[in-house]
């Protein structure tokens, strides 16, 4: 059962905030990616970087704890994940899907979540969609929204709550160029308070303002059938 | 109960209403094809008012279990369709309590409802006053196990494109008890013994599809997520 007195560990100066030791994954009887380790701090983020089909999206969800691993382990401040309510507390996943109700208003969708927090704050909830440039779309049913904007409503319920780690899929499909700096300076702002990114894109961060806080990690295509 | 864990199970609820509200569809299907199915009978059987008074209870009874069956495939198929199951799994709100207040949202928009709209349909069967009772109760009584047990089925064939039917498959047997308990409540009463016994074990299998559902339900979404 979730402890909520776990959330108030921080993490040491030796202790790295997520680790992942030789992690290897498999989807059927093919081979993902084997032996995958890297480590996340605070202020950094880690971008994963590999071609289609090598598992940038299985690596992500097994770090959320919806898909399961071969082998190696993911340790959030030195302790498995799976172990852990902490990470569970500090983390959240915005995946292909944007999690959206198309029958609910976007106000409505915010809401919601910000209650799974146990926060009640309405300024706050009018205050994400003003930051993403969607305060318009508060009381429009989520169906009539285009993708550009879901997306941005999904990226609107970061700022209900303060959570540690981000974990992104493709942050910034279908979202314009407006958009996408917006997204930019909502990383860097978490990046700046302390927080920690993981996020998979098709493109170089190079050009971005997350350059100076990202780095890359490879998945290289395998070859190996299980 | 720790407040927390009321609240997960009252938000889920809430939210379940909320939706079922916006797509009111989802509230009349089921309740429509219940009173036609049993509305099939009176109008493809012999003119026989006995005939249909002793047939009366156990038609109504086939009725909801069919009419719960179908309703069974959309519990959870559209939060796996728009991401927001995934989000639910990977939440630290604790997720049997989180599926349970869905359940029961389902339930009192499917269940509650067919056994409300019984006591109408028994007068189409000249079914008695005193047995229109007996059978309200015993659908108070079994349609909430039929419902726990269905999402037990919803929840391991979420990821079907139509498992409707496998969902039949699986669930099916496990409705005879209920079926078994609740149709011979009537039979009892025509005969003039005591129900006390079926009402009382249609309870208890209740309490333990109570106890036990929501963490199989649980369990079932997150290996066929995984």
């Amino acid at each position: 059962m979730p402890n909520a007195e776990s959330n108030s560990r921080s993490p040491s100066t030796t202790e790295k905030l997520i680790s992942v030791t030789n992690l290897c994954c498999s989807r059927g009887e093919r081979v993902l990616f084997n032996d995958l380790s890297f480590t996340a701090n605070t202020g950094e983020c880690v971008h994963i970087v590999g071609p289609n089909g090598t598992g940038k999206t299985t690596l992500l969800r097994t770090l959320c704890g919806l898909n399961g691993s071969d082998k190696g382990d993911i340790r959030w401040l030195g302790q498995p994940i799976s172990l852990s309510d902490a990470f569970t507390h500090q983390a959240v996943y915005i995946g292909h899907k944007d999690a959206l109700k198309n029958e609910l208003t976007a106000l409505q969708n915010l809401r919601f979540n910000q209650q799974l927090e146990s926060i009640h704050d309405e300024d706050a909830l009018e205050n994400s969609l003003l930051r993403l440039k969607i305060l318009a779309c508060a009381d429009l049913p989520v169906q009539a929204l285009s993708f550009g904007q879901r997306r941005r409503l999904a990226f609107a319920k970061l700022l209900l709550y303060p959570k540690s780690v981000w974990i992104l899929d493709e942050p910034f499909t279908g979202i314009d160029a407006h958009g996408r700096t917006l997204i930019e300076n909502l990383c860097v702002r978490q990046l700046k308070d302390g927080g920690t990114i993981i996020m998979t894109h098709h493109r170089s961060l190079q050009e971005t303002a997350l350059r100076t806080y990202s780095k890359e990690v490879f998945i290289q295509p395998q070859e190996s059938i299980l | 109960m720790n407040a927390l864990l009321l609240n997960t199970l009252t938000l889920y609820f809430r939210r379940e209403w909320q939706l079922m509200f916006r797509n009111t569809g989802t509230l009349v299907q089921p309740l429509v094809f219940f009173v036609i199915i049993a509305l099939l009978f009176p109008f493809s059987l012999p003119v026989d008012l006995d005939l249909l008074e002793k047939i009366g209870g156990g038609v109504i009874w086939v009725s909801a279990v069919l009419a719960t069956l179908l309703s069974l495939e959309r519990m959870f198929h559209g939060d796996y369709l728009d991401g927001t199951l995934e989000q639910l799994l990977i939440h630290h709100r604790y997720l049997p309590l989180a599926v349970l207040g869905k359940v029961i949202a389902h339930w009192s928009a499917t269940g509650l409802l067919l056994s409300l709209m019984s006591p109408f349909l028994c007068l189409a069967f000249n079914v008695p006053v005193e047995q229109i009772w007996v059978l309200f109760i015993g659908l108070m009584l079994g349609t909430p196990s039929l419902t726990l047990l269905g999402a037990i089925g919803a929840a391991l064939t979420v990821t079907l494109h139509r498992g409707g039917v496998l969902i039949a498959i699986i669930i099916l047997p496990l409705y005879i008890p209920v079926l078994i308990f609740g149709a011979g409540m009537l039979s009892q009463q025509v005969q003039g013994l005591e129900i006390l016994s079926q009402i009382y074990t249609l309870a208890a299998i209740l309490v333990l599809a109570l106890t036990l559902a929501p963490f199989a339900i649980a369990a079932a979404l997150k290996a066929t997520i995984n």
